[in-house]
């Protein structure tokens, strides 16, 4: 049950009344009755909101920050059905206004529609559908919740999409399929033509020529069909805040969108690629990944305040890559690699390439620079302790034949795109 | 000028008028107050030599032995006449207890007189007033078992009610039977307790909820739960709270904060200082080329005007006790020597 402002007018006029007319007990209590009894008529004849039923339709998924609708349709069995109804959602979802006014007629059925801009990955789930069924004198309302479960999932932004296409046209090179002179462009063979005037003479295989009348050069291609193994840390150190352009993101959100880069450009390099997410345990695992279904598995992923479990997640990738392949750790350049990750790493290392992509903090660059007083002094005292602590670590891994991209959350996924082509270019997938 | 709001001689032109207006509402008041100053003053008073005072019927009635005790906060009247000269002003179910306890009272004009008659000569009428004959009667008409005087002047009970002032007054004392009159009605038993009403009788007072009239009282009441039911109204929720599952984030920076506070706590300032000079031997090898961990000391020497063993004593001497303001200095000349060594 649930009263209206008219409710709290019609006991203002009862002020006059008692006021004026019946400055008494008994005109207080008559005024009292009169409400009372106003308020049960309408209980009485609004609307039953205990018999509504509910559909849902609409959006499932929606990539964050992007406006997509849900439908829900309420039938009504009863009575006419008028008051206002609120589709609740949590905050994340931006529903972009959850009541509406409903007048649904008797044995009829309405759709409503409400717009939602979820502002934070993850699967955002509606709560209850809650109506207020005001009576025919608009004083008191009957009001109920139903359930009625439905769940966008906000996918992963995906910010450094814009950097693909410039990716994408180095890789063009790389395939030979633009007019490149770059000797080493691929270091596939791939087939023998007759020399034309602009070719590099360096690629003039005589041997053919010998057995040919023309001179014949060898054509290259970069390799094809090689295994990209992306590994995601959603641990501890995955939550760590770290402030780019777009604001304070979890290191583990800039992890993805450079995972995702990753990927896309993989896929149109024709390399197959293998997503693992994984903390304590394997929390995703997606193999021969194509971008839509990758963002349906990350979307969920959350930072986890447990220990990444370097032996679990080499263990991992060691019994599913068959074949030798890269493998992506998107991890944090943090001390702990060195009594997790580096007694696992030999037996990763013989059999698959390891590259190791950390965000790292422009705060603590903006520390390290802090001079003045004491506090700025021992501040970046600290921070060039930490950063000291990640050159060794980078010069650790590196002896072990590990590649490092360590870089600022804004350049972390277009540096290792980079990284990940100039690997392909010199053949080393 | 695009300023909006007005300034001091604007104000003034815009508000002289009303000014000048109170201004002649308050003086005219003023000199009305001053020019009827206490022109009311003393009206029925046995103390008062005002023609429209009393003292000539009260020094009769002390003359005959009748003891007069004018006042304004009646205390005891038992066995006394009680003369009441503005009933009005009293609280009728105190009026009422008062004459119980009174031998005699005498009301002047209370509001319940009807159709008041002109004060003139008139003949009593009655057994009550027989003696003093003909006298200045008139004013308000009253109910009672025996009337005089055309009504004005009736008795029921010990209680008289008389509808008109004049025979108590200086001024008309001497004409016809007044005085004779005013003796038979308050002389009758020797202590006369003159009761001149104010409104700041201390008897009277009552709180300021006895004042209030039931109308206001009572619509209070329902003004308190109108605002309960408004309360009721604004206060039920449509639909639950939702609750928003938070992620687990923290300022990825939140652990080099705390080293550097630890430091800070406890002066660490030869601890910061190696780390610092480190980081800055780390930089300055990166720069001129040199593998990491060799000594550029003699290679910035070379590029700068600095001595070779300067730049060591200054990148290399973490043995030197170094205090807080130290620290701060040798943090500035690392960044100086870093600065010459791009420079140059």
């Amino acid at each position: 049950m649930a009263l209206t402002g008219r409710a709290g007018v019609l006991a203002l006029i009862g002020v006059l009344v008692v006021g004026l007319l019946l400055p008494s007990w008994q005109g207080i209590l008559l005024v009292l009755a009169m409400l009372a009894a106003c308020v049960a008529v309408d209980l009485v004849l609004a609307a039953s909101v205990r018999r509504l039923t509910f559909v849902r339709a609409g959006a499932t998924s929606v990539r964050t920050g992007e406006l997509c609708t849900v439908q829900l349709t309420v039938q009504n069995p009863g009575r006419r059905l008028r008051g206002v109804l609120r589709d609740a959602w949590a905050p994340s979802a931006g529903v972009v206004s959850d009541r509406v006014l409903v007048d649904v007629p008797a044995r009829g059925s309405r759709t409503l529609s409400f717009d939602l801009r979820p502002v934070r990955r993850g699967d955002r789930v509606s709560d209850r559908v809650t109506v207020r069924s005001v009576g025919p004198l608009g004083i008191a309302a009957r009001q109920g919740s139903h359930v009625v479960p439905w769940t966008v999932r906000a996918l992963p932004p995906f910010h450094s999409r814009r950097h693909l296409p410039p990716l994408l046209e180095r890789l063009r090179e790389l395939d030979g399929r633009r007019a490149s002179l770059i000797r080493g462009a691929g270091t596939e063979f791939d087939s023998l033509r007759t020399y034309v005037i602009g070719d590099d003479v360096r690629s003039i295989d005589w041997r053919a020529s010998a057995r040919s009348s023309d001179v014949v050069v060898r054509t290259w291609r970069p390799e094809r069909d090689r295994q990209v193994t992306i590994v995601l840390d959603t641990a501890r150190t995955a939550a760590g805040r770290v402030e780019g352009a777009l604001g304070g993101l979890p290191r583990l959100d800039t992890s993805m969108d450079a995972a995702l880069l990753l990927s896309a450009l993989a896929s149109h390099a024709r390399d197959q690629v293998d997503f693992l997410a994984f903390s304590h345990k394997v929390r995703a695992s997606v193999p021969r990944a194509t971008l839509p279904v990758l963002v349906q598995a990350m979307a969920p992923l959350e930072a986890e305040l447990v220990e990444f479990d370097a032996r679990g997640a080499v263990a991992e990738v060691l019994r599913r890559a068959g074949r030798r392949s890269l493998v992506v750790l998107l991890t944090s350049l943090e001390p702990s690699i060195e009594h997790g990750l580096l007694p696992v790493l030999p037996a990763l290392a013989a059999r698959h390439r390891l590259l190791i992509a950390s965000v790292s903090d422009p705060a603590l660059h903006e520390m390290a620079a802090g001079r003045g007083d004491l506090e700025s002094v021992y501040a970046a005292a600290a921070a060039e302790r930490t950063l000291a602590e990640r050159r060794r670590l980078t010069a650790l891994l590196a002896r072990h034949g590990v590649d490092v991209v360590d870089a600022l959350p804004d350049e972390l996924p277009r540096a290792l795109a980079d990284r990940y082509l100039s690997l392909k270019a010199a053949g080393k997938l | 000028m695009t300023a909006v709001s007005p300034d001091a001689s604007r104000i003034w032109t815009a508000a002289r008028g009303p000014v000048l207006i109170g201004v002649i509402i308050l003086f005219t008041a003023v000199v009305i107050t001053l020019l009827r100053g206490g022109g009311e003053g003393g009206s029925l008073d046995p103390r008062s030599y005002q023609p429209e005072g009393s003292h000539a019927v009260a020094a009769l009635l002390e003359r005959n032995g009748v003891r007069v005790e004018p006042t304004d906060d009646v205390s005891s009247v038992e066995g006394a006449t009680l003369f009441v000269t503005h009933p009005a002003l009293i609280d009728p179910a105190r009026l009422a207890d008062l004459s119980r306890r009174a031998a005699a009272t005498v009301l002047l004009a209370p509001p319940t007189g009807k159709s008041p008659l002109k004060v003139e000569t008139r003949d009593p009428g009655c057994p009550l007033a027989a003696k003093a004959g003909p006298a200045t009667a008139g004013g308000f008409v009253y109910e009672g078992e025996q009337r005089c005087y055309d009504s004005t002047l009736v008795r029921t009970g010990t209680v008289t009610t008389i509808g008109f002032s004049s025979i108590f007054t200086n001024r008309d004392l001497d004409e016809e039977g007044n005085a004779a009159l005013a003796l038979a009605l308050l002389g009758q038993y020797d202590r006369l307790v003159w009761y001149l009403p104010s409104a700041a009788d201390r008897s009277q007072q009552k709180s300021f909820t006895d004042l209030i009239p039931d109308g206001w009282k009572f619509g209070a009441w329902q003004l308190g739960i109108a605002a309960v039911v408004i309360a009721l109204w604004r206060a039920r929720r449509l639909g639950r709270v939702v609750t928003e599952p938070l992620p687990v984030v923290v300022r990825a920076a939140e652990t080099v904060e705390g080293r550097a506070r630890l430091y800070r706590r406890s002066h660490a300032s030869g601890h910061a200082a190696s780390v610092l000079r480190q980081a800055s031997r780390d930089r300055l090898a990166g720069l001129l080329g040199l593998p990491a961990g060799e000594d550029p000391s003699a290679e910035i020497a070379r590029r700068t005007s600095r001595s070779a063993a300067g730049v060591r004593t200054l990148l290399y001497d973490d043995d030197a006790p170094v205090d807080d303001r130290g620290l701060v200095a040798l943090a500035d000349e690392l960044d100086a020597l870093e600065n010459e060594v791009r420079k140059g």
